[in-house]
């Protein structure tokens, strides 16, 4: 997604067709008539449904237009603020996922005994359902659970994890981090792979530590990837917590964690206010769309990338 | 090989280790503790199970709607994966290999729109099929389904796909093949570890997706197995080795899709998710 922003152009090779077959062909049209029907009408045409719908106050069943009175309800609304902040809490988590995985990309990059295994094994949770994920870490954080009884062994006593705002967000993070540090590695490995082994070799003539070379050579040459998990984790806080919330914590304590999807989808589908969930989903759109723009134009460096 | 590297190589294993204990101890955790008594676990959670048993497993299967759960869940996914693999290799086709005019518009849609938040789709889309009638419906659940694994299926495939020389396209036009001949005979075969992956990954995607789940298929008759596996966590709170019973067999599909598929997976996904 991030290498288009710099070249649009590159995607066309623009092969003019054989002399033999000039008359118009209409299959490229045709073909990407299904992709183009479902994407219009079941995602273009739905956004565009739910900014309609945000200047009307909509119970499902008939909609009255009345201007921003929805906007201005939520910008009055107490609990914004809080759910707003949330979300800059959890951005923590990126920074994490990124650490997390680098750690583990220059370990198994090491090619020590078994690395490919432990690549296998390190993307496991990665392809588990954040509501598996989200049940477990809910169980084993409960009073008396399971991490208690681990914690007890040392002599702390039981906590309870999920009423504390601060723990409940650490415990949403952790989940988050699990599953999403494979990813990461696979993306940082990928573009480690890339990097001529030939500059390694000099450093090492040059006597440089393994976390000089770490610093002056594998990082710069993959900050391109760096970015684009940077970006997509970014987006992941803002709009994939869902799942993690609905099962860890129900939003609580409080609205300690709840995330604007997950306040949206109280809104709506509990309270039945469509046309103010229209609202919030709006402005949860704007911002991730914010987001997206202000760090692809914040890095601009992706030269690493397309040389791969 | 001079003794620190090789102390140093001692350390980065150990490492790796503990990393993947991290990793692969939860799903060991949830597999033995299905073998105990919801007192066994209560007591002692990290316990080996005394005696193998499968009560948990019978006990979820005779008190909650499991296997319909998985089997509403094959309905949706099946279809939805099939069509958006199939919609996104098309349509990364033309985009790399045809010239095609203001192709690149749609992509470029597409893109903007990838990562949008699914509340911003589904709150108009959910109120247009309750007024249908076809709430707790298959159908609509398949094609939004679909339709939102396309976009990151047909930028999986685009980058993909650019790694297949025009030459190759080039030469079998000039053989006087069909645009629908180079897709089928060249670009299918070609292109297969990225559409497998492309493939996998929307399985995936949809099978642990709970949010779509979660609106449109609410009816016990229709639900699917996030939801199911949701609302477990609140019925067994007390009764842990059913739960993970729950959870570990609602895992069991897409572990098994991975541990099957992974060399390819792996690799589909550096071949294009990094571009």
């Amino acid at each position: 997604m991030i290498d288009e922003a710099g070249s649009p152009q590159s995607g066309d090779p623009a092969s003019p067709p054989p002399p033999a077959r000039r008359k118009r062909n209409l299959f490229p049209y045709l073909a990407l008539v299904p992709a183009a029907a479902f994407v219009l009408l079941l995602m273009v045409l739905p956004i565009g449904q739910t900014i309609y719908h945000s200047f009307t106050y909509w119970d499902g069943l008939s909609s009255k237009y009345i201007g921003l009175k929805n906007f201005q309800l939520i910008f009055h609304n107490p609990v914004l603020p809080q759910i707003l902040m949330n979300s800059v809490i959890f951005l923590i988590s990126v920074p994490l996922i990124l650490a997390a995985s680098l750690v583990t990309a220059v370990l198994v990059y090491e090619k020590v005994l078994g690395w490919r295994v432990f690549r296998f094994l390190f993307f496991i949770p990665n392809v588990l359902s954040p509501v598996i994920v989200g049940v477990l870490f809910s169980t084993v954080f409960l009073p008396a659970g399971a991490v208690d009884k681990l914690l007890g062994g040392f002599g702390l006593g039981n906590f309870a994890w999920l009423s504390n705002p601060w723990t409940a967000r650490a415990v949403v993070i952790l989940a988050l981090v699990w599953t999403s540090f494979g990813f990461g590695m696979v993306v940082i490995l990928s573009a480690m792979t890339t990097v001529d082994t030939a500059l390694y070799d000099a450093a090492n003539i040059d006597g440089a530590s393994w976390w000089r070379r770490l610093r002056s050579i594998t990082i710069p040459m993959i900050s391109g990837s760096l970015q684009f998990l940077s970006v997509i984790n970014v987006i992941y806080t803002f709009t994939s917590l869902f799942s993690f919330v609905f099962v860890i914590t129900a939003g609580g304590p409080g609205f300690a964690t709840t995330t604007v999807d997950y306040y949206t989808y109280i809104t709506t589908f509990e309270n039945g206010q469509f046309g103010y969930g229209a609202a919030l989903a709006l402005i949860l759109f704007i911002i991730v769309l914010t987001l997206t723009i202000v760090q692809v134009k914040m890095f601009p460096n992706r030269e690493v990338q397309q040389g791969s | 090989m001079n003794t620190t590297s090789r102390i140093g190589r001692g350390v980065v294993f150990t490492l790796l280790c503990l990393v993947a204990v991290s990793t692969v101890y939860p799903l060991l955790f949830m597999a033995l503790n299905t073998m105990k008594s919801s007192n066994a676990f209560a007591i002692n959670p990290y316990s080996l199970p005394k005696h193998f048993s499968l009560s948990s497993f019978s006990q979820l299967f005779s008190q909650v709607p499991f296997l319909a759960a998985i089997l509403h869940t094959f309905i949706v996914v099946v279809p939805a994966v099939v069509m958006a693999t199939f919609f996104s290799s098309l349509a990364a086709f033309v985009f790399t290999k045809t010239p095609i005019k203001f192709g690149n518009v749609l992509f470029w849609v597409m893109l903007m729109i990838m990562f949008m938040p699914g509340i911003v789709i589904l709150l108009p889309l959910y109120v247009a099929i309750a007024h249908a009638g076809l709430a707790n419906n298959f159908v609509p659940a398949i094609l939004i389904y679909t339709a939102i694994n396309i976009p990151y299926g047909t930028y999986l495939l685009r980058s993909n796909f650019r790694s297949i020389p025009d030459s190759v396209v080039e030469a079998a036009r000039m053989d006087g093949a069909s645009w629908m001949r180079v897709f089928v005979k060249v670009i299918l075969p070609i292109g297969r570890p990225g559409i497998l992956t492309v493939g996998i990954l929307t399985f995936l995607n949809i099978w642990n997706e709970l949010f779509v789940s979660l609106v449109l298929l609410h009816a016990t008759n229709t639900e699917m197995i996030t939801p199911t596996l949701a609302q477990l966590s609140g019925k067994y709170s007390t009764n842990v080795p059913v739960l993970m019973a729950g959870l570990l067999l609602g895992a069991v599909p897409t572990l098994l899709l991975y541990f099957v598929s992974a060399r390819v997976f792996i690799r589909g996904m550096l071949s294009g998710a990094v571009r």
